[in-house]
């Protein structure tokens, strides 16, 4: 027997690891211990107004998100242990360019915002669906579904054209995303893992499959959300709102400055709507850019690609999902608000 | 991050959000309506990590029966080494996962509390009285026939902005929300949230008239209930549609269970 340094997932003797290794589950412990003794000491060092905003605001995200991202990865856990690859394959239309279209409008049916479609997304291209179609389903899912387009209509009431403008906006987006993918996208920009087939799941353990994919895809993309939660909050706080009264003027300056707003925000996809209707003086084909970008692209949507698809993926996709958003975004607008109304 | 470490995580962020729920807290960060989601997303989060871990000691107990049974070896060398027999040990998760530490550290030490007048104060010209929800505001229903109306101050503002049959004329009403100094005068202001604080928009009032000066001696972020009338004309385009209130009595109140207006 060799007493070695062994890395955590080694197969090595566990008594041997325990001595010789200081492990996470140590560092938690003590972390932990730390936390209790020092509270009142930390309360008070982080008693400042801003780091108060802050607090309250990543808190919000996070619980807000967090059941959203719970039903992501339920039902990922789902289609790895229930939904066959040859189910999927004879759901879908043979050709993969009929399929992105098919899987932009599927997106209407899974009424949640955007951090439940990556797990599932990251699990259909598991099964074997083309990632072209998967990523489709993602982006149209959180933009295109009843609920959103609901609040959507509640928070613009004297505007029913923006209802339709998302919706083709977004949908145009998706599908686009889509077939850009189909044409130019390579499989090897997914991490590995990502595309990793589950092996045949025999019958009697489809309930550990299930919890376990569940689990794992929860702790994987779950750190990803907290830290866009945590750059949303600093955002939240560090911009200032003047910057808001500066932009009737000049419609272009309007859209940049509101696609990236939508991206540093990160505000979920049933509430963004009601924020931009708040913002005075914004004209509404900006507006309407907003509401595109941020269920495709936004600072925890960001950190949730890397995380599931890995950080190849994500420079590429990105970018692209940017402007592709704000190019269909203004698009709808002109098409369905004639430009320039406010 | 070890398997181990991962469920004791996802056990801790449950319990956290479920900490929330029972003590009331979630309502500083997510509407009411949240809850049911809340609970259920808890409950999965905790019950994922607890079914691991009730699986790891299973799979740990049945692994060493088997050993004592088949090989006894005392000094426990070159057994069969448990936890990654079945691909159920998978442990390649990123140390961003860390990172489902940072709500519960800060939920446990700063507590955050419900946005205030800091947020007020950052939101510079946003309004719910800004130009989109100016057609919604098109039919206003009557105010109760009560002698002193409590309103929520974001029905009162809208109606001090838009509302053109003057329901708001000569009647006494009462607000509730907490005390804002901003540019040399006193205000009373509520948030407005459509989902998470994250979306929170401040509704603010002008506080003058005879209790004026007597509102100048709760301190920010102070909850207050003032009693008066509107001054007629006062919510224009040129002041953000902020209206002003003769101010008649003022009381300090507790903080309500639901800080946000919606």
């Amino acid at each position: 027997m060799t007493v070695t340094v062994t890395p955590d997932t080694d197969d090595g003797p566990p008594r041997a690891r325990r001595r010789t290794r200081v492990t996470s589950t140590d560092v938690l412990c003590v972390l932990l211990v730390l936390v209790m003794l020092g509270q009142s000491a930390v309360q008070q060092v982080l008693d400042v107004p801003a780091l108060r905003t802050a607090a309250t605001v990543f808190v919000a995200i996070c619980i807000q998100a967090l059941p959203f991202l719970v039903l992501g990865v339920l039902l990922s856990g789902a289609i790895t242990a229930f939904l066959p690859a040859h189910v999927l394959r004879r759901v879908l239309p043979s050709g993969e360019n009929r399929a992105v279209g098919v899987a932009g409008l599927a997106g209407v049916g899974l009424p949640t915002c955007e951090c439940a479609s990556v797990p599932v997304a990251r699990r259909l291209i598991g099964q074997g669906v083309p990632a072209s179609v998967a990523l489709t389903f993602m982006n149209a899912a959180p933009a295109v579904n009843p609920v959103v387009l609901v609040a959507t209509a509640v928070a613009f009431p004297g505007e029913p054209g923006m209802v339709l403008a998302r919706f083709l906006g977004s949908l145009a987006t998706a599908m686009v995303l889509g077939w850009l993918w189909a044409r130019w996208g390579k499989t090897e920009w997914i991490i590995e893992r990502a595309r990793r087939r589950v092996a045949g799941v025999q019958p009697g353990n489809r309930w550990r499959t299930f919890t376990e994919t569940a689990r794992g895809d929860l702790v994987d993309a779950g750190g990803f959300l907290v830290l866009g939660a945590g750059v949303a909050a600093a955002m939240n706080v560090l911009i200032p709102a003047e910057w808001y009264g500066t932009l009737s003027e000049q419609l272009l300056l309007a859209v940049v400055v509101m696609a990236l707003l939508a991206v540093v925000l990160a505000l979920c996809s049933e509430a963004d709507a009601f924020v931009v209707a708040s913002l005075p003086g914004v004209p509404l084909p900006a507006k309407l850019v907003f509401l595109v970008v941020g269920p495709v692209v936004d600072a925890k949507l960001i950190m949730l690609y890397s995380g599931t698809f890995g950080r190849s993926f994500a420079v590429r996709f990105v970018p692209v999902a940017f402007v592709v958003a704000v190019a269909c975004g203004l698009a709808a607008a002109l098409l369905v608000l004639g430009g320039g109304g406010r | 991050m070890r398997r181990e470490t991962q469920n004791v995580l996802l056990v801790l962020l449950g319990a956290t959000i479920l900490k929330l729920v029972i003590t009331g807290d979630y309502l500083r960060y997510v509407k009411p309506t949240h809850l049911a989601w809340l609970i259920g997303g808890a409950v999965v989060v905790a019950g994922l990590g607890a079914i691991a871990i009730w699986r790891d000691i299973r799979r740990n107990m049945a692994a060493t029966r088997d050993r004592n049974q088949e090989v006894p070896q005392p000094d426990g060398v070159a057994e069969p080494a448990c936890g990654s027999d079945d691909g159920g040990g998978h442990s390649h998760s990123t140390p961003v996962s860390w990172m489902l530490l940072a709500p519960v550290l800060a939920v446990f030490l700063i507590a955050p509390p419900a946005l205030g007048a800091d947020s007020v104060q950052r939101s510079g010209e946003r309004s719910v009285s800004s130009d989109s929800s100016r057609a919604a505001s098109a039919e206003f229903e009557p105010l109760p026939d009560e002698e002193v109306v409590a309103l929520p101050v974001v029905d009162f503002v809208r109606r001090a902005a838009w509302d053109d049959s003057g329901s708001l004329d000569g009647r006494t009403v009462a607000l509730t929300g907490f005390v804002v100094h901003q540019e040399g005068e006193v205000q009373l202001a509520r948030m407005v949230i459509a989902c998470c604080a994250a979306d929170a928009t401040p509704v603010t009032v002008r506080l003058g008239g005879r209790a004026g000066p007597q509102v100048r001696q709760f301190d920010e972020d102070e909850w207050i209930r003032v009693t008066g009338t509107l001054v007629p004309g006062s919510a224009t385009e040129h002041n953000n549609f902020t209206p002003e209130l003769d101010t008649r009595q003022v009381d300090g109140v507790p903080e309500p269970r639901q800080p946000y207006e919606r």
